[in-house]
């Protein structure tokens, strides 16, 4: 074998098991760590950055992804990535006492803020939450009516395998949405956005939850995060069908929408 | 029916329009219903029913779901027990649940799905009741609140007042100084001999009637 065919050999294992963190690249097995003492960091905040970031906006896109759901009384639903528990909160009054709803996350502070809410809330009964990671669910097959992520995918290290591992849970006629930062339609509203994500953003966390670089972690993580085509030919190659987008505050955020039959 | 213009329709998913608004109306709602002094007992009876409404105007679904004695508004249609179809006018007569009916033998209203559901939201609408002056007493004391209500007491029967003399004086205007609009007595008048003329005309028919009859005789 060529020293130059030992070469290439060698950048594609590096390849195989590097990943990215915002705009560095690291191995997979440090990602998840990483990424866990971002949000063990801004757990505590996470509600009032979100709001003041998107000037409440998310709230809306949230809505968008409920309404999007077609979510029944008795449905089982997959939260996953909850977080601090937006979505559960809607579905867990939506699917009412014959159906669950299931908060999972990788994160234990998110989750630990989370359950805490949705208890002041008095949201109890039909919740419940799991400490997982979305590449390995720890649920049987064809398990859930609908499966949620929002702004969870592009903190995962392997996002194929979590695609997949998704559409393994999901019944038959199941069906997965994937709400998340995309690329905006526009180019104004892109270099508006890129200014507010790299000199605003991390400003706001600095001062809010006095962590900048998380935020600016935030503002990389999604630049990394594939377009909405190419998200939507990953869920294509998982299985999923029917696939479809739609952009939200142009493109800004994208809603992500596959079956599984 | 007139829509929402074509162009607000063709922005309201980039603006989020329908999510803001079924955020507004289920904060509204559910604000409404925690204030309100009679018995909120009708919601048990929709424990996780969803009644949608179609408004013409709007173009899209609201459907009202109960969960835990609490209203959600969404656009999930899929999921509702009954399907009103009608108007913003319409709905305003639905406050009293025996319109329904009424409105539905009128074609104003089209309702599909269980009835019985719209009645109970109907019922619940009806026996809404919220003492506004102890709600403000709350936030800006008794006598504030006596205050600002004996004030606007007095600016609504100004506004009342000037109102009636406003819709007076632009009548007087109209009918006797640009003579644009007749009065009552002048179209009874007109009426009078709309009818006077149908009735000469009438005569004369018959009369003509009798002299062709003369003539058929005679030939």
């Amino acid at each position: 074998m060529s020293s130059q065919e030992q070469n290439h050999q060698e950048n594609n294992r590096n390849a195989e098991n590097t990943t990215h963190f915002g705009y560095k690249t690291v191995d997979k097995d440090d990602k998840v760590s990483m990424v866990a003492s971002v949000f063990h960091s801004v757990a505590a905040q996470y509600d009032v950055m979100n709001d003041l970031m998107s000037f409440g906006i998310h709230r809306l896109w949230k809505r968008f992804t409920i309404d999007a759901s077609g979510v029944r009384p008795g449905n089982t639903v997959l939260d996953l990535a909850g977080g601090t528990g937006d979505l559960t909160a809607k579905f867990s009054q939506l699917v009412g006492r014959e159906g669950k709803v299931i908060l999972a996350d990788i994160n234990s502070s998110m989750l630990n803020v989370g359950r805490d809410k949705l208890r002041d809330r008095g949201l109890v009964q039909n919740i419940e939450y799991v400490q997982a990671n979305a590449q390995y669910l720890p649920f049987e097959d064809n398990t859930f009516d609908i499966v949620t992520i929002a702004f969870g995918l592009r903190n995962v290290t392997d996002k194929d395998m979590a695609l997949r591992s998704i559409y393994r849970v999901l019944k038959p006629g199941g069906r997965l949405l994937v709400l998340e930062f995309s690329k905006p339609e526009h180019e104004l509203v892109n270099k508006a956005y890129d200014f507010y994500s790299f000199n605003i953003l991390p400003k706001i966390g600095e001062l809010v939850a006095k962590d900048g670089d998380s935020y600016q972690y935030l503002a990389e993580s999604i630049r990394m995060h594939p377009d909405q085509e190419t998200l939507k030919s990953m869920m294509n190659d998982a299985g999923f069908e029917q696939t479809s987008f739609k952009n939200l505050t142009g493109g800004v955020v994208a809603l992500h929408k596959g079956y599984k039959f | 029916m007139e829509s929402l213009p074509k162009p607000l329709l063709k922005i309201m998913p980039q603006l989020m329009l329908q999510q803001v608004m079924c955020s507004a109306l289920e904060i509204i709602i559910n604000k409404a219903l925690s204030l309100n002094i009679n018995s909120n007992e009708q919601l048990n009876n929709l424990e996780q029913k969803t009644l949608a409404v179609k408004l013409a105007e709007l173009g899209f679904p609201l459907c009202f779901s109960i969960s835990d004695c609490k209203v959600l508004v969404t656009k999930l249609i899929d999921r509702a027990d009954c399907t009103i179809t009608t108007s913003i006018k319409t709905l305003r007569e639905l406050k009293k649940e025996q319109h329904l009916t009424e409105l539905i033998k009128q074609d104003k209203l089209d309702v599909e799905g269980d009835i019985k559901i719209a009645q109970y939201f109907a019922s619940l609408a009806e026996t809404m009741d919220i003492d506004w002056q102890t709600e403000l007493a709350k936030h800006i004391g008794d006598v504030a609140t006596h205050k600002l209500v004996q004030f606007s007491k007095l600016v609504k029967g100004k506004i009342d007042f000037a109102s009636e003399q406003i819709q007076a004086d632009a009548s007087e205007y109209l009918v006797h100084e640009k003579q644009l609009v007749v009065t009552k007595s002048q179209i009874n008048h007109f009426n009078q001999a709309v009818t006077a003329v149908n009735m000469q005309t009438e005569q004369v028919e018959n009369r003509i009637n009798q002299l062709f009859d003369n003539l058929r005789i005679k030939t």
